[in-house]
């Protein structure tokens, strides 16, 4: 009988999935994969064949028989093939499971039906990133595909909507890529994810696949080549993840030199109202093509306020109705954290903007603005803002790369790491308990955890399971060592502070 | 004598009579948190541990074993025996030394003789001379009264392993009664019980009055034999020592007086910890010598031995006694019942290495603090001897005091006991639903067919209608069902007029409820022999008398255990259908018909005696064990596995338990130790989530068994388990250790 709807062709399901993303996990195996990389250990995956239909309906449905094992954070995984490549399937699937609170993962190597990866990417809690290769050259010849159309998904991923996390992968093939400099390829070629990396991974090649290959009557590319040593993997991957956690260090201290750099740039004073008029209506005028009548109009409507220290300018979820220019003294703006903790993303000063995106998206806002000097504030209202500097290219333009800058820089990165991903929570969280138990910042120090694994999850706005994976993968890259249940002794404090701080 | 007893206890219903079970809802405590308290084993429990582990080891090696043949069985017949005197705290043995066997003719008199000779060891001739003529065995009295269909389908193994030739077990004694009451008090309570039994003496009431008599009796003994051990058990417990002490000489008294196969300890750690607390409160113990107390229980229970043929080890795999202790759970006005001495318990894996007995056995509910499902699956990962129950699927039926006797039978402590009646082997039914009520593989002593049942006409086509054969089927049910009830019936009547176990007896409330517990082996061949027909076409090939030997089979059919309703209800069916049948027929003491799906390990040897089957298994090959599905054919993964198995009805169906055996390679579980553990917390979750009833869990590499069948002597502990309970794996025959490496062992990648 001929299924109604959207269909996807599934190779197999797996009801046991342990490894592919976080928690308990059902598989499905999406027929399909653009690429023919040479050790692929699923060969009979790679055409679209079309048999095994399943709607998006019959996965939920087989779902939900193993949801009661998927515990916290476990869930569905889609893997392939490369299960973007039957995409619209997969958008439809990944929208109604997220509508029944399960969680997604994706295991892709970034090759798939772009036309629906803005209708994916929002809906993946998890993306497992296989990166095959570092450039153009060996990504043709070990996968047959075309590297820049990887890059260009890198580069793309949060405007398709992506907002998880990603496990990054490499399958590391001897005398390919098993050498400190591939590392350092590697984690330069994930740079611009580099925020929602959670966890890197290296995957030993295998020579398990072979038999599938003469099953198949195809000629297997690496014959020659030996299994990749286990441990020489593992000791590789602990280097990538170093790597990765010296550039997150770099990439912050970078930001924190561009923001001073900013600051200092918009240093205009002004002091009443009325001498604000200039300013206001000047070349570098927010309001632009006006006539004088209305500049006297809107100069009217505008409010300057004084907001004494301490006090807010708008707090987080108010209703944007309003942007804001700081004429005088500083604001932080900030947010708290899950675990109540202060998160400061930047400290405005005379002539920055706040608000303005938020005016144009119609969002609420997200964080508290809160005087630490006394501030000298202009509130535009949405009403003059719609109607005379909406059209404004020049102000749009400011508020756009301001907006921009920000979010691409400090919010995707800083904001980011420190509000969603895993491992710098994790660190953060090591650090402050061993600031709250006055212990020194040093290396093999103990650390008593007075709190259970739980407790140490809700502190930390994370689940049980998050949190004794993170542990774990923490002991397994020598940061820590843990010793029964209440104790943790640091191994390497310089990596977690990488991490964190 | 009371008022020091129960010095600081919250008193109640318990107080002014005999309710355990409300001491330990007014005074336990409940306890929350992980497992960093407990402390490592004390020096002399190393030095005890380590002397009963060379025995057990030298007895495994040698193939050699310790008989008293100076006298028979009884509750007061030995001598006091030592491992090591001044190094135990809890005392007692079965016999005046440890290992020594006891021979128990009660049950039959062929198992201690064919024991003795398959060990070449010497009783004197009159012993047996004079008990063969003043007395009568059960196994005797089975068979006078046994009809000639009962003998065939005994001899055919359609109904197999039946308690006829020794002691049937599975009763546990409310071994905790004797710590907080004392023997006097017990006596007195059983003496009133016996005078108020008034009426017409008709043939209930005189035996209920005979066996009151033998109860009070067998407190006298229970009592004689402690005090040979310097213990006056008359008075109650006053300490935890005393505790523990008391109500080991209740179980040892159990295991002195019978042979059953399974003689389980019931559930004592609550009641125990409610002692320790009080003397940790007021100073009178520390924390290691708590857990020293535990650990030379644990010792203790290792000890268990009784007197088995070679046979007998080769069926069971090993020397299993399943002294089963029930642990945990959750209590109904919803605190749980995990205490510190649950962790007690389980910790002596870790202060004594792995072992197969006590058969740990862990009663999990969705409600359990997850610092104890934590510490259990992460003691499941290091050791593979604990067991999982569906505590919330029991405690809905049992409420919140019952144990598990055996592998998987509930039963309320001390209000309840059970009939232990086997198995049938339903997948040869089904080949019986074939061939007319012939066996396929037995044959009459001339060579011609053996007919076990009348009435069953043959199915004569070439390719088999899966209607024909159902029907069929259900008549081989309907009669197999009858005749199951009529023998266990002979049976149970037989043991309790030559083999009361009036010790345990004693130790239960005057009016029990008794369960008559049947049990199905093969269920997993019958549901996919049973979908091959329904779902593909099955080929009948017949021998030179119209038999059918063997199948072939065209086309592909769902199997059982990829949670595929197709394949998964006809599993359900059969057990509906055969739990119905079964409770058609009347039982001795009009006791509750009950169902179990377990095989123990004689999956293996059902199997030998089994032909072809149409689901593709050849004649010959083992069964999955218990309500597993077959090897190798659950192909959709565990969890799918896990979801078939958790379709079976448990309640009013399959109420004697529903085993499974989960093995998986530890690193598919996780990567590492601590994502393993949440994994297997949360499979456990899910599984019992659906109603599952129980699980086994083993994590072992494939290869470390591989290299123990080389190399038994690098693996002396290894523990595995198996339908229901553990053993060492290296005691296993080959043919079990190549079952147990063959069965789907869950991978992935």
């Amino acid at each position: 009988m001929q299924k109604q709807g959207t269909v996807g062709f599934i190779h197999s399901i797996e009801t046991f999935g342990l490894l592919d993303g976080p928690g308990v996990r059902t598989i499905f195996f999406l027929q399909g994969c653009p690429l023919r990389c040479a050790y692929c250990h699923n060969p009979d995956t790679q055409d679209v064949k079309k048999t095994n239909p399943y709607t998006p309906q019959e996965i939920l449905e087989t779902v939900n028989k193993y949801k009661s094992y998927h515990g916290s954070d476990g869930g569905v995984t889609f893997s392939g093939g490369d299960p973007l490549l039957q995409g619209k399937f997969l958008a439809e699937t990944v929208q109604l499971l997220k509508k029944n609170g399960i969680n997604v993962v994706v295991d892709t190597s970034g090759f798939g039906d772009k036309r629906y990866y803005k209708d994916i990417f929002p809906y993946v809690d998890t993306l497992l990133l296989d990166v095959k290769a570092f450039d153009k050259e060996s990504f043709k010849k070990l996968v047959a595909g075309n590297f820049d159309t990887f890059i260009d998904l890198i580069n793309s991923l949060p405007d398709y909507g992506f907002n998880g996390q990603i496990w990054i992968r490499h399958v590391m093939v001897p005398g390919l890529s098993d050498n400190e400099e591939s590392m350092r390829k590697l984690i330069k070629t994930v740079e611009p994810i580099m925020p929602y990396i959670e966890r890197i991974e290296i995957l030993p090649y295998h020579t398990m696949g072979i038999a599938k290959y003469e099953e198949l009557n195809r000629p297997y590319l690496l014959e020659n080549v030996p299994p990749m040593d286990k441990n020489k993997a593992k000791d590789f991957e602990i280097y990538a993840n170093r790597i990765y956690a010296e550039r997150v260090q770099e990439l912050r201290s970078e930001q924190k030199e561009r923001d001073k750099v900013q600051n200092s740039a918009n240093d205009i004073v002004y002091s009443d109202k009325e001498k604000y008029r200039d300013i206001i209506f000047n070349d570098e005028s927010l309001f632009e093509n006006v006539s004088p009548e209305i500049k006297d109009e809107i100069f009217d409507k505008l409010i300057i306020s004084n907001v004494e220290r301490g006090d807010f300018i708008f707090q987080s979820s108010d209703r944007a109705l309003n942007m804001y220019v700081i004429l005088d003294g500083e604001a932080k703006i900030y947010y708290n954290t899950l675990e109540g903790k202060e998160q400061i993303y930047y400290i405005y000063k005379k002539g920055d903007f706040i608000g303005g995106h938020n005016l144009l998206s119609g969002e609420d806002y997200l964080y508290n603005a809160q005087a630490i000097s006394k501030v000298t504030v202009l509130s535009i209202s949405k009403e003059i803002f719609d109607k005379y500097m909406l059209d404004n290219p020049k102000v749009l333009r400011k508020i756009l790369a301001k907006s921009f800058e920000r979010i691409r820089h400090a919010e995707n990165l800083v904001l980011r790491l420190s509000t969603t991903n895993t491992s710098l929570k994790v660190a953060a969280l090591l650090l402050k308990l061993i600031e709250r138990q006055n212990l020194e910042y040093e290396d093999n120090i103990e650390l008593n955890l007075s709190l259970t694994r739980e407790e140490l999850g809700n502190y930390s706005g994370l689940t049980r399971e998050t949190v004794t994976r993170k542990l774990s993968e923490f002991k397994e890259l020598g940061y820590i060592d843990i010793i029964g249940n209440k104790t943790i002794v640091i191994k390497d404090m310089e990596m977690l502070k990488n991490y964190s701080m | 004598m009371f008022e020091k007893a129960w010095a600081g206890f919250t008193r109640g219903n318990w107080s002014e009579t005999i309710d355990t079970r409300d001491f330990i809802q007014k005074n336990y405590k409940p306890y929350l948190d992980d497992e960093d308290f407990l402390t490592g084993a004390s020096e002399n429990t190393l030095a005890l541990w380590q002397q009963v582990s060379d025995l057990i080891q030298d007895e495994i090696k040698n193939k050699t074993i310790t008989v008293d043949t100076t006298k028979f069985s009884g509750i007061d017949n030995f001598e006091a025996g030592y491992i090591d005197k001044d190094k135990e705290l809890i005392v007692g043995l079965q016999t005046d030394a440890p290992m020594k066997r006891i021979m128990n003719p009660y049950g039959g008199m062929r198992m201690v003789e064919n024991s003795l000779k398959a060990y070449d060891i010497e009783a004197p001739q009159i012993m047996f001379d004079d008990f063969n003529e003043f007395r009568k065995t059960h196994n005797q009295g089975c068979f006078d009264a046994y009809t000639k269909e009962m003998r065939r389908a005994r001899s055919a193994s359609l109904v197999t392993g039946l308690p006829d030739a020794y002691g049937r077990g599975r009763i546990i004694g409310d071994y905790r009664r004797i710590a907080l009451y004392g023997i006097d008090y017990l006596k007195e309570i059983k003496i009133k019980d016996k005078e108020n039994l008034v009426g017409p003496a008709t043939e209930d009431m005189i035996r209920l009055r005979e066996e009151l008599t033998e109860q009070i009796r067998a407190f006298d003994s229970i009592k004689a034999m402690a005090a040979k051990y310097g213990y006056d058990i008359g008075r109650p417990a006053e300490n935890a020592q005393e505790a523990i002490q008391w109500l080991y000489f209740g179980y040892l008294a159990a295991i002195k007086e019978n042979n059953g196969a399974a003689m389980s300890l019931g559930r004592n750690t609550t009641f125990i910890d409610i002692y320790i607390e009080r003397d940790l409160q007021n100073g009178a113990l520390t924390e290691e010598q708590a857990q020293e107390l535990i650990d030379q229980l644990v010792i203790k229970l290792r000890l268990v031995r009784h007197l088995r043929t070679p046979e007998y080890d080769e069926l069971f795999a090993g020397d299993p006694t399943w002294v089963t202790e029930s642990i945990g759970g959750m209590g109904e006005d919803g605190r749980t019942l995990v205490t510190k001495t649950a962790y007690r318990f389980l910790h002596t894996l870790d202060n004594m290495d792995t072992s197969p007995e006590p058969n740990l056995t862990v009663l999990w509910s969705e409600d359990l603090p997850i610092a104890w499902k934590d510490y259990c699956a992460k003691m499941s990962l290091k050791t593979g001897s604990i067991q999982y129950e569906n505590d919330d699927l029991m405690r809905s039926i049992y409420g919140d005091d019952y144990a598990i006797a055996c592998c998987v039978s509930a039963m309320r402590v001390g209000k309840d006991m059970q009939f232990f009646g086997a198995r049938a082997n339903i997948a040869k039914a089904l080949l019986y639903a074939i061939n007319g009520g012939v066996d396929e593989v037995r044959k009459e002593k001339d060579g011609s067919p053996y007919k076990v049942m009348d009435n069953i006409e043959p199915i004569s086509t070439e390719y088999l209608n899966y209607e024909d054969v159902l029907n069929n089927y259900k008549k081989v049910m309907d009669s197999l069902a009858e005749l199951y009830v009529n023998t266990m019936n002979t049976i149970h009547y037989m043991h309790d007029k030559y083999a009361y176990e009036a010790g345990q007896m004693a130790l239960h409330d005057s009016e029990v409820h008794r369960y008559m517990a049947f049990g199905i082996a093969g269920l997993s061949v019958a549901a996919d022999s049973l979908s091959a027909l329904k779902y593909a076409k099955v080929k009948a090939l017949r021998d030179e008398n119209g038999l059918v030997v063997d199948f072939e089979v065209e086309g592909d059919f769902p199997k059982y255990g990829n949670d595929d309703d197709r394949a998964d209800d006809l599993a359900v069916g059969i057990t509906e259908y055969f739990s119905n049948a079964l409770k058609k027929h009347e039982t001795y003491r009009n006791s509750e018909h009950t169902l179990s799906i377990l095989t123990i390990t004689s999956n293996v040897v059902y199997g030998k005696k089994t032909g072809s089957t149409p689901c593709g298994r050849k004649k010959g090959e083992p069964f999955a064990p218990g309500a597993n599905p077959m090897h190798g054919r659950d192909s959709s993964g565990a969890l799918a596995s896990l979801n078939s198995v958790a379709k079976l009805p448990y309640e009013c169906v399959c109420q004697d338990g529903i085993s499974n055996t989960f093995s998986i390679i530890p690193t598919t579980l996780g990567k590492t130790e601590y994502e393993r553990t949440d994994n297997l917390r949360n499979i456990m979750d899910g599984y019992f989530k659906k109603d599952a009833f129980h699980i086994n869990v083993n994590a072992l590499e494939k290869e470390t068994l591989l290299d123990a069948m080389e190399h038994p002597e690098k693996y002396p502990n290894l523990t595995i388990r198996v339908s229901g309970y553990a053993v060492r794996f290296i005691q296993l025959d080959r043919e079990h250790q190549l079952d147990v490496i063959n069965r789907t062992f869950h991978e992935k990648l």
